[in-house]
């Protein structure tokens, strides 16, 4: 074990064992049966202590693999959790860290295909549930660490002329994301965070902006058409673009109080950083 | 005796955890200084990175990694690099330190620090990586001996021998943590006195204290206690022979109210032989 390329071997080898599903003697097997000619057992690497055999020494980080994955997926999604229970959580953040284990050099991110893990997961119930749900725990996730942005102000919205709105581009925070659930995920969040009676897990389709607001995430409730426009005005297009392309869709346009309305809420709730004209 | 970069002794300092923050950014407790894990800042732009620009507005904060991966087969990660770069000047810190340890391979991270043997073959791929760190981060990284569970049939050489040779040749600094030291010792079944004694003085910049779990047939190092006498005795001992240098305590489990946690770590006073003459508390 004495040149870089033994060294790998070496670091392959140990992975393998403190990764693997397995009980640690036979995950030790597995990883020697799977290295090179020049590991044929847990013995050829680690030595004995005077209290515990090879195998049982490598079992110490052996166990504390899953414990870390698990603790780190907990903080992130504790409403999946909640809803599925502790062990059967275990379980999902075992299977899942085996398809799609840590490649970052931070566990913030270890989370980013669950969403879609559980939706391939045909042994969950209500999985299209906890599919909504783990998105919009995703969702908060990514926005608590997004980039911060003053939001515009409203002397600042009252100052573009009347003849510029047609133009203009209202640019959003970095923060937000802008999510269509079909399920009630939002609520249920609300119902575990408040210690409340539990939702529904029948079918409601909601449409949120989920984005910080100074340190904190906060989740705005928006209607369908709102939604749309907005994810227009966040692709870039102008205000005339992106009602035009609401009223094809929705085969009708947006009356005045309407549009005064959404803006007022979401320019007090801070949902845009500037207006280009 | 002073290292020989002249870092300097920033007294007793405490390990920066998120269940502590409301606590000091409402008492702005007086502390010394403070050390922060690299990477639960370096890709948040939310209350984290507030949080911290907040206390290094305050304090001297050192960033002390755990995914740099010094000892991995796996190329170096230049993203994480320049990263922690910008981090540290972001916050301005004083040092940047990392385990000898690797976290993972062929593109894996299982985020644990996992020992390596001690070979001449180890050493020089080391050597050549915390080289090689250093240039990229235009100062030299300091390296941190882990606590280790396992001793491998590869090691042709003691641990101590080799920390003090990898830092020799790397011309590293260190951050001789003695609670691993003991842990490791009780593990392997040394002389933790002799590993102590065995370190290049002039290298250590920064010590660490923390508590362990026995668990009769081994030790762990969970971080989640007082720090022993067994402990304190060794860093007596450690700071005989470096004088005064940064001492920092860990606590990562069953967190205590920061109160409990400082005046743990103000304990290391009783064994060190000059207060430093610079109050940097507020």
């Amino acid at each position: 074990m004495q040149s870089e390329g033994r060294l790998e071997d070496l670091q392959q080898w140990m992975q393998a064992v403190v990764v693997s599903r397995e009980e640690t003697e036979a995950a030790c097997a597995l990883a020697s049966a799977a290295s090179t000619e020049r590991i044929s057992s847990v013995e050829d690497v680690i030595l004995p202590s005077s209290t515990l055999a090879p195998a049982e020494r490598v079992a110490i980080y052996h166990r504390m693999y899953l414990l870390r994955m698990m603790e780190a997926l907990e903080s992130d999604f504790p409403c999946i959790e909640h809803f599925v229970g502790h062990g059967r959580f275990h379980k999902l953040v075992a299977d899942y860290v085996e398809v799609f284990p840590s490649r970052s050099y931070t566990l913030n991110r270890l989370g980013d295909h669950l969403p879609d893990f559980i939706q391939s997961d045909e042994s969950l119930r209500h999985r299209s549930f906890l599919y909504d749900l783990a998105r919009l725990e995703l969702a908060v996730t990514h926005a608590y660490d997004a980039s911060p942005a003053n939001p515009v102000t409203p002397e600042l919205i009252a100052a573009v002329p009347d003849d510029g709105w047609d133009r203009a581009r209202l640019r959003p925070v970095p923060s937000l994301q802008l999510m269509a659930f079909r399920y009630p995920v939002s609520e249920y969040l609300e119902s575990v965070q408040e210690d409340l009676e539990h939702p529904s897990t029948t079918r409601k389709d909601s449409w949120y902006a989920i984005y910080r607001r100074g340190l904190s995430v906060r989740r705005l409730e928006l209607s369908r058409r709102g939604f749309h426009l907005l994810l227009d005005l966040r692709e870039g297009k102008t205000l005339g673009e992106s009602l035009a392309r609401l009223a094809r869709k929705f085969r009708r346009g947006v009356s005045e109080d309407e549009l005064f309305s959404w803006f007022r809420d979401w320019t007090a709730n801070g949902i845009f950083s500037s207006v280009e004209i | 005796m002073s290292n020989r970069w002249n870092f300097p002794d920033l007294g007793i300092g405490v390990g920066l955890r998120t269940v502590h923050f409301p606590h000091i950014l409402t008492s702005w407790p007086k502390v010394d200084w403070f050390e922060a894990i690299s990477e639960n800042f370096m890709d948040s732009e939310g209350r984290p990175m507030a949080t911290l620009e907040e206390i290094a507005e305050r304090y001297p904060i050192v960033l002390h990694g755990v995914s740099m991966s010094i000892g991995s087969t796996d190329p170096l990660d230049l993203e994480y690099l320049r990263k922690l770069k910008a981090l540290a000047r972001r916050v301005d810190a004083r040092w940047i330190s990392d385990h000898l340890c690797w976290t993972g391979v062929s593109g894996r991270n299982v985020h644990d620090l996992l020992p390596l043997p001690y070979s001449d073959e180890v050493l020089n791929h080391l050597v050549k990586r915390i080289r090689t760190v250093s240039e990229i981060l235009e100062r030299p990284l300091i390296v941190e001996n882990v606590s280790s569970y396992v001793e491998f049939a590869a090691s042709t050489t003691t641990e101590w021998d080799f920390l003090a040779r990898v830092a020799e040749e790397a011309d590293c600094g260190l951050l001789l943590d003695v609670n691993n030291i003991y842990v490791s010792s009780f593990n392997h079944g040394f002389d933790p006195a002799e590993y102590v004694d065995a370190i290049p003085a002039d290298r250590v910049v920064q010590f660490h204290l923390a508590g362990h779990t026995n668990k009769g047939t081994h030790i762990l190092d969970t971080h989640s206690d007082y720090v022993i006498d067994a402990v304190w005795d060794l860093y007596a001992r450690a700071n005989d022979r470096t004088g005064p240098t940064s001492t920092l305590l860990e606590w990562d489990e069953n967190i205590p109210d920061f109160e409990i946690v400082h005046r743990e770590a103000l304990k290391a006073r009783a064994f060190r032989a000059v207060i430093p003459e610079e109050s940097y508390a507020v």
